[in-house]
């Protein structure tokens, strides 16, 4: 099949731009994020945080910020209100007689204001006896590492699975085939040990953010700048046993996953409403933010790989260690996907052994991060599949078009069943498009050859494929109701309203606006017409969250199936009206025409009893069979006098299926190129002093970030082939859009040096210690 | 204008204003200076002052030192991060908020209109400072060059990477041309030599009907 013969839908609003719901409050300043939003009697939290990697308690003495006025509530593990636990699977409790990182809060104020809520901090006189750390994974699990968890988890390794993703039990390998004759038979092998380890931050420019409000009868209300109140809900009730607690979200100033729970500040606030009555706003510094919330997962990746003489991959055997940080929560499943997206990209290979070990140590915790276990183990597996190539000379591109999962094609996913891929017959076809449309035929030189050099400047090319099976991840629910407008004089009116009731946040993506387009595009109507409910876990129907690229397929699918059910009832009134079959109708801005008569016509106000509305219900359960496809492509610049990489040039290509709204999805692409993705390569890292376990950037300018001026070209060629998902035949791509840029920026700064560059991030010092310089 | 000394005289010729007056968004505002509950304080910053003083929260706190941009403001035609600069130091200045950009009678600043219309920002935390930003440039030279466009914001954060789509907002806006930092190439419009389709009846398949460009429906 060509795409050319692929039928293309002629939407009224589906695939093109439609100003988002909230445009105008966005750039009136009218947009409400969590801080702009406060409660009578509110008070103020702070946290008074460890200094040390890993530390006993010796005692602590708040007797000071007890005295000082102003000050409501000082909670420490002595008189914690309740017991709340942490980690999945659950390893400790919130407050433990030690300490695990540097940032573990030891105590919690809560005050008239921030300034007293500050000075009473600095009046907690905590005692410590120091404790030897551990920083690295790999490390952590040799005998006589310090073990952080020594009842619950014997040297530093954390149960493997994720109970709540994985109901078949377990699984945390890939393990099929004979991978050891398999790599005997090879034509080319090649074995490493890769890092991609420094646990940069997303630095959401939001800081996390709760207020919390206990309601009597173990019932808290938080207001959080969460990107899911669902998980959110989810996890705290767990680490919060015996307790409700109802979630109720503004719009996100920045989520990237990293602020889907925040779990830590979320039982920290709800300690202390739960000890003062009040409402209790906690909202972290951006030091805090940088060093004492969640990075993300460090990992560590020694395995070899065996490639035939086509360039085929035919085995991969090794250990992937995923660094949680001092506490680990629920990486299992990042590990089932990363697992499950290295079988994607290497689909072809029949003969593995990929073994994980999650491991807790001493450095700040990690928790979700865009890319979600995939871009981790990514970033480590295309570096190591570049050695194999070059042992081959292969063209990567030609190497990624044939290992990549093919219509067919079969793999296991995170919940450790096998599906088989129902998703795009035009992978390849993009990738050579996007490769097209990037010059990559003229300038790509070969392996460890620059593209061009000029005086000390040299160009490189590299390139990277991932793909998301996770884009029909967890259930959700919808409500559409078509309400008329209330007509109180009986003058006929005639004009509908439809509501969209689902749980979604605004974090960025537009999905919210989405929603409506789509069910705007089912009632053939204005898409102004169309609402959608506030965000919140109380009163909507069940929504897990934009998260994993699912919220295209999870919340658009049943949306969209609401929306066709409340239209089949309206219909069906209206042929009993009209006296047609319903075949015979159509529906145009809420009227009802007969198809060859359009003067008989009866509006959908009119169908629906008094005061009632018409009610359509969809829902979505989750599937694995669908996956998506990202290929992306770099050009660098290396200044081989100074090490310095700037990039000249990125392209962006997928099959999306269908274009929910054509600006949206640009953006989505773009945003691989913010969130801790293409710079985890260049310069982006939470550098870490191992003497004193301590984070070194805590603020904006220690960290680095890419600024307007250095923002590179971007090209991006999308593919719509319909994919058979739902109605609207899309897919979702967020999650994954920067998520091979890191190991394809590693090969065009190699190809640019004429050696292999191969620690993230190349800072210059890295790059000029590979060329022997430093 | 009665004024106190913040230290001592010897020390310093700091000098702080009993109360001073700032037109903010076109209001004016008297505030007395001092340590009284209702008082600006001398180390009371602007940002503190329009978010939580006068519930202009429009302007965004984020990185607290000046780097990330999501706080500016405009004072006295520059563009200033509010979150380091001193209310008390601004007596008789003239500070505009994102919420002052739009006009009652003429709507829209064109740089908010040029943000919807090309969908100029994402999660929109830092939108009100990128547009201050760029107000403040527009208000010094209303042709700017799409360097000085990218100079001008470089100290605005935006993680989310709205970049290209407020470049080519503020670019529209500057009525520069071949100015696009990004393209978005959709493989449909590539498509060579159609199919012919039958006339187009309906707009949407799903509610009325179904027509293709490309197909042989």
């Amino acid at each position: 099949m060509k795409f050319r013969d692929v039928k293309q839908p002629n939407y009224r609003h589906v695939g093109k731009y439609t100003p988002r719901k909230d445009a105008k409050e966005i750039v009136t300043g009218k947009a409400i994020f969590l801080d702009d939003f406060s409660l009578p009697h509110m008070l103020y939290a702070r946290t008074k945080r460890s200094p040390y990697p890993h530390a006993k308690i010796v005692k602590i003495d708040t007797s000071a910020a007890q005295a000082l006025e102003g000050v409501r509530a000082v909670v420490t593990g002595e008189n914690a209100p309740f017991l709340s636990v942490l980690g999945y699977p659950v390893h400790r409790t919130f407050f433990e007689d030690k300490v695990c990182q540097v940032g573990e809060p030891v105590a919690l104020v809560a005050a008239d204001s921030l300034e007293i809520a500050d000075e009473a901090v600095d009046l907690i006189k905590v005692e410590y006896e120091q404790l030897p750390a551990v920083f690295r994974a790999d490390l952590a699990r040799l005998d006589g590492a310090p073990q952080l968890y020594p009842d619950r988890f014997e040297h530093n390794e954390v149960d493997p699975g994720c109970p709540y993703f994985q109901p078949d039990g377990a699984w945390w390998q890939i393990k099929r085939g004979n991978p050891d004759k398999a790599l005997k038979e090879a034509a080319f092998v090649a074995s490493d040990k890769i890092d991609f380890n420094q646990m940069p931050c997303p630095a959401a420019p939001e800081a996390p953010s709760i207020i919390a409000r206990y309601e009597g009868n173990e019932v808290f209300t938080l207001w959080a700048s969460a990107g899911s109140s669902h998980i959110m809900k989810l996890e705290l009730e767990a680490y919060m046993p015996g307790f409700t607690t109802d979630i109720v979200t503004f719009n996100v100033g920045g989520c990237y996953g990293n602020k889907q729970a925040m779990l830590v500040q979320a039982i920290s606030a709800s300690m202390l409403a739960h000890a003062t009555k009040q409402p209790v706003k906690l909202i972290l510094s951006k030091a805090e933010q940088l060093t004492s919330f969640e990075v993300r997962l460090g990992s560590v990746m020694d395995a070899t790989i065996g490639m035939d003489k086509d360039g085929i991959v035919t085995a991969v055997k090794g250990t992937w260690f995923v660094d949680n940080g001092s506490v680990c929560n629920a990486t299992g499943g990042q590990v089932g996907v990363g697992l499950g997206e290295a079988q994607l990209v290497l689909a072809k290979c029949e003969n593995w052994f990929m073994d994980s070990q999650m491991v807790v140590t001493n450095r700040q915790q990690a928790g979700i991060v865009r890319g979600y276990g995939g871009q981790e183990l990514n970033s480590c597996l295309e570096k190591l599949l570049c050695a194999v190539m070059q042992q081959g000379n292969f063209n990567p591109l030609d190497v990624l078009k044939k290992n990549y999962v093919s219509h067919g094609d079969r793999y296991q996913w995170r919940d450790g069943r096998t599906y088989r891929s129902r998703s795009s017959f035009f992978f390849p076809e993009v990738m050579q498009q996007t490769a097209d449309r990037f010059g990559w035929a003229e300038k790509w030189k070969g392996w460890m050859k620059p593209t061009s050099v000029n005086g000390t400047k040299a160009r490189g090319v590299g390139m990277g494929v991932i793909g998301n099976a996770d884009v029909q991840e967890d259930n959700t629910e919808c409500i559409v109701r078509v309400i008329p407008k209330l007509d109180v004089q009986n003058i006929g009116g005639g004009q509908c309203f439809v509501t969209v009731e689902t749980d979604v946040t605004e974090s960025g993506m537009g999905q919210r606006s989405n929603a409506c387009k789509v069910a705007a595009e089912v009632f053939n109507c204005p898409v102004e017409w169309v609402s959608i409910t506030p965000s919140g876990s109380k009163f909507n129907p069940s929504n897990f969250g934009l998260c994993g690229s699912r919220g295209t397929i999870t919340t658009l699918k049943p949306v969209s199936e609401a929306a066709a059910d409340a239209k089949r009832k309206a219909m069906e009134i209206a042929s009993h009206k009209l006296e047609r079959p319903v075949d015979q109708l159509y529906m145009k801005d809420m009227v009802i025409y007969v198809r060859d008569t359009p003067e008989i016509n009866v509006a959908v106000s009119k169908l629906a009893d008094r005061e009632l509305s018409i009610v359509g219900y969809g829902k979505h359960t989750e599937k694995f069979d669908v996956p998506s496809c990202m290929t992306v492509f770099i050009e660098v610049e290396v200044d081989l006098e100074t090490g310095h990489t700037e990039v000249v040039r990125l392209a962006g290509g997928t099959d999306i299926g269908q274009i929910i709204d054509s600006k949206a999805l640009e953006m989505q692409l773009h945003g691989g190129v913010g969130s801790a993705c293409l710079d985890t390569a260049i310069f982006e890292e939470c550098c870490l002093d191992e003497a004193s376990g301590r984070p070194m950037a805590n603020s904006m300018i220690d960290y680095k970030w890419r600024t307007f001026n250095e923002i590179p070209p971007y090209d991006a060629y999308v593919m719509e082939s319909q994919i058979d998902t739902f109605m609207f035949k899309a897919i979702g791509i967020g999650e994954i859009s920067g998520a091979a840029l890191a190991s394809a920026t590693l090969m065009a700064i190699s190809n640019a040096t004429g050696v292999s560059v191969k620690e993230y991030p190349a800072t210059p010092r890295i790059v000029l210690k590979a060329m022997g310089k430093a | 204008m009665v004024t106190k000394t913040a230290v001592p005289p010897q020390h310093s010729k700091v000098v702080i204003p009993d109360s001073i007056t700032l037109v903010i968004n076109d209001r004016k505002f008297k505030f007395s200076v001092g340590d009284g509950a209702n008082d600006v304080s001398p180390s009371e910053t602007l940002l503190d002052t329009l978010r939580k003083r006068l519930q202009f929260t429009g302007s965004k706190e984020s990185c607290g030192v000046g780097a990330c941009g999501c706080c500016a403001v405009i004072v006295n035609g520059d563009a200033v991060a509010a979150c380091m600069t001193l209310t008390a130091d601004l007596d008789g200045k003239s500070v505009t908020t994102l919420e002052g950009l739009e006009d009652a009678k003429k709507g829209l600043d064109p740089i908010q209109q040029a943000f919807i219309d090309e969908y100029a920002f994402q999660c929109g935390y830092c939108t009100p400072g990128i547009i201050m930003v760029s107000k403040a440039l527009f208000m010094k030279n209303a042709h700017p060059t799409p360097d000085e466009i990218r100079e001008a914001l470089a100290g605005n954060y935006c993680r989310c990477i709205s970049h290209y789509t407020v470049l080519r907002a503020l670019n529209k806006v500057a009525g520069n041309k071949d100015a696009e930092l990004s393209n978005f190439v959709r493989a449909v419009d590539l498509v060579e030599d159609p199919i012919p389709v039958a006339e187009e009846m309906y707009h949407s398949p799903y509610a009325n009907g179904h027509v293709c460009k490309h197909s042989l429906d």
